[in-house]
């Protein structure tokens, strides 16, 4: 049963696998013909618009909105719940959409809250 | 001319040509056709009409037509053949091809320019021919302290990324790569892999410009899932599955975008924001951070995520045409094929035909998918149309837009599929 589930997704990950492998030749077909030289070291650096980079690439760099990832973290969540009530909006009785409207109103005002924070950048 | 490549002569070239040839033919007649008739010494062929299957039998059949006919109609129906040329890769491909031209050409006349114009004559028709010639010849260098074995599979990743999302879209009834249950979660599934192969491409190649757009592409596409989740919720609440075959084959009355206008707008901008599309090109501001984070990935690299980009795009736009345009669904257009066709012709004494499996396609495919391929071509028209009018927007005004005005406008698009719904305007007992 639960195979059989997965087993519908099999085509997906055929065009995942097939995508692969029509277009990793490519790359190598690009390796074999294209010239390689390796004339001067100052080609394989980093670019940096003509400057000799200083200093690491992977750097600790600077988040202002990160607010926003932790609300993501949370209305993914709850975008997800939403589909699994509204996929099944037409079989199951009105009065069920009570508790779904009560859920929505809390998270609306979680939403206000952490919006009227996020505006607040100096506690960030 | 300058001296493009001074060493050139066109005989050494012709003869490297002939080189190759022969060592081609050399090899295949020395180990290619033994191996082959060595491996057809071992299985055991099977006996077909009294005759047993020969090769030479095999190449014969190929030239009788009713009988290589049901053979490729059965190759049709096989999932390869969906995965490798029709509603799979090939047809993405070629779309995506088509989009790449039609838009350098649009930008040129909304820019006042000509565009493509010398390479193949006639407007430039072969100009992406040449392109790809040219990066598949161009030298790829990658940084010295890259993460080599990530760098080179991000691209890779990235256009079968982009494929596994063309996978879900029906283009005609029955003709879907991946007809799954829950495909529209399956779609946020693999929309939600993008920002992981784009940082991880930012983050291999270890210089700045690269790791400032993939911060930035992460930002837009994370926090732009949200409004684009919310904005198709409406659709599957009003459709009742999550099926995206069930959800166009339900608007064969109307389109959805009848009813929830406001859905389809925000799914149109989350759609551009997620496509890294100007207004919303910030991962790949060219003004400010060189190319944000394709900057280290040159050559063929910046090929493969080209193509991916496209091939991403006519995924959106078909999926933008599944869920609110109807589908494939539009007035019969396409002529039903002659009776000589179908039940053969009498050419005096004998009739020919007919012959087995001729009508490779049924009327409703090819009219289906006509309606789908014009519909996605005129939305992917109002994709690339922004390129040329609008500025680009800041980041904190893009994360503003997406957290409280589309967020906002999606549930007010909820609450509107809800209202439909209760009233007794739409679903059962309603229109439909």
């Amino acid at each position: 049963m639960v195979g059989e589930l997965a087993g519908n997704y099999s085509t997906v990950v055929l065009m995942f696998g097939f995508a692969m492998a029509a277009m990793a030749p490519a790359l190598v077909i690009s390796r074999m013909v294209s010239p390689r030289k390796k004339s001067n070291p100052v080609k394989f650096l980093p670019m940096e618009c003509g400057q000799v980079p200083t200093g690491e690439g992977r750097t600790h760099f600077m988040m202002q909105y990160y607010p926003y990832i932790l609300m993501f973290v949370v209305f993914d969540v709850m975008a997800i719940f939403l589909y699994a009530w509204g996929s099944a909006l037409l079989e199951i009785p009105k009065i069920a959409t009570l508790p779904m409207m009560g859920f929505l109103a809390i998270m609306f005002g979680a939403m206000a809250f952490a919006l009227y924070q996020s505006g607040r950048r100096r506690i960030w | 001319m300058s001296a493009i490549a001074p060493n050139f002569k066109l005989s050494e070239f012709i003869k490297s040509l002939l080189d190759n040839i022969f060592w081609v033919v050399l090899l295949v007649v020395l180990i290619g056709l033994p191996a082959i008739m060595m491996i057809l010494f071992v299985i055991e062929m099977p006996v077909i009409n009294g005759d047993l299957l020969t090769p030479f039998l095999a190449l014969t059949w190929l030239a009788d037509p009713s009988r290589i006919l049901p053979v490729v109609k059965a190759f049709m129906a096989t999932d390869i053949f969906k995965v490798m040329a029709f509603p799979g890769f090939g047809f993405a491909a070629l779309i995506a091809a088509g989009t790449i031209f039609v838009e350098r050409k649009m930008m040129a006349k909304l820019q006042l320019r000509v565009g493509p114009f010398y390479c193949g004559k006639v407007e430039g028709i072969l100009q992406l021919m040449g392109d790809g010639l040219k990066l598949i010849s161009k030298e790829i260098i990658i940084p010295a302290k890259a993460d080599k074995p990530i760098f080179w599979a991000a691209p890779v990743l990235f256009v079968a990324t982009a494929a596994a999302f063309v996978a879900f879209i029906p283009v005609a009834p029955g003709w879907v790569v991946a007809d799954v249950e829950l495909g529209l979660l399956g779609v946020f599934a693999v929309i939600g892999f993008f920002p992981i192969v784009t940082i991880l491409s930012a983050w291999s190649a270890n210089s700045k410009f690269p790791f400032i757009g993939g911060i930035r592409a992460l930002f837009q596409m994370v926090s732009f899932e949200i409004p684009l989740i919310l904005s198709l919720l409406g659709v599957v609440m009003l459709t009742g599955s999550l099926n995206l075959s069930e959800i166009a084959a339900s608007q064969s009355s109307f389109p959805w975008i009848v009813f929830l206008p406001i859905g389809a707008i925000v799914f149109f901008i989350t759609m551009l924001a997620e496509l890294e599309r100007i207004p919303f090109d910030l991962p790949e501001a060219e003004s400010e951070i060189v190319a944000g984070w394709l900057t280290e990935l040159s050559g063929m690299m910046y090929g493969l995520v080209q193509l991916g980009t496209y091939l991403k795009l006519y995924a959106f736009a078909g999926l933008f045409v599944v869920l609110f345009l109807g589908g494939w669904n539009g007035p019969m257009v396409v002529p039903p094929f002659p009776a000589e066709l179908l039940e053969g012709v009498e050419m005096g004494p004998v009739t020919v035909g007919p012959f087995p499996g001729l009508p490779l396609f049924d009327q409703e495919m090819l009219n289906g998918a006509l309606w789908f391929v014009l519909k996605t071509v005129a939305v992917i028209f109002f994709i690339i149309l922004p390129r040329g009018v609008f500025p680009r927007i800041r980041v904190d005004m893009l994360l503003n837009l997406g957290w409280t005005k589309l967020i906002g406008l999606a549930f007010v698009n909820i609450f509107i599929a809800l209202g439909l719904l209760y009233a007794g305007v739409l679903g059962p007992g309603g229109l439909q």
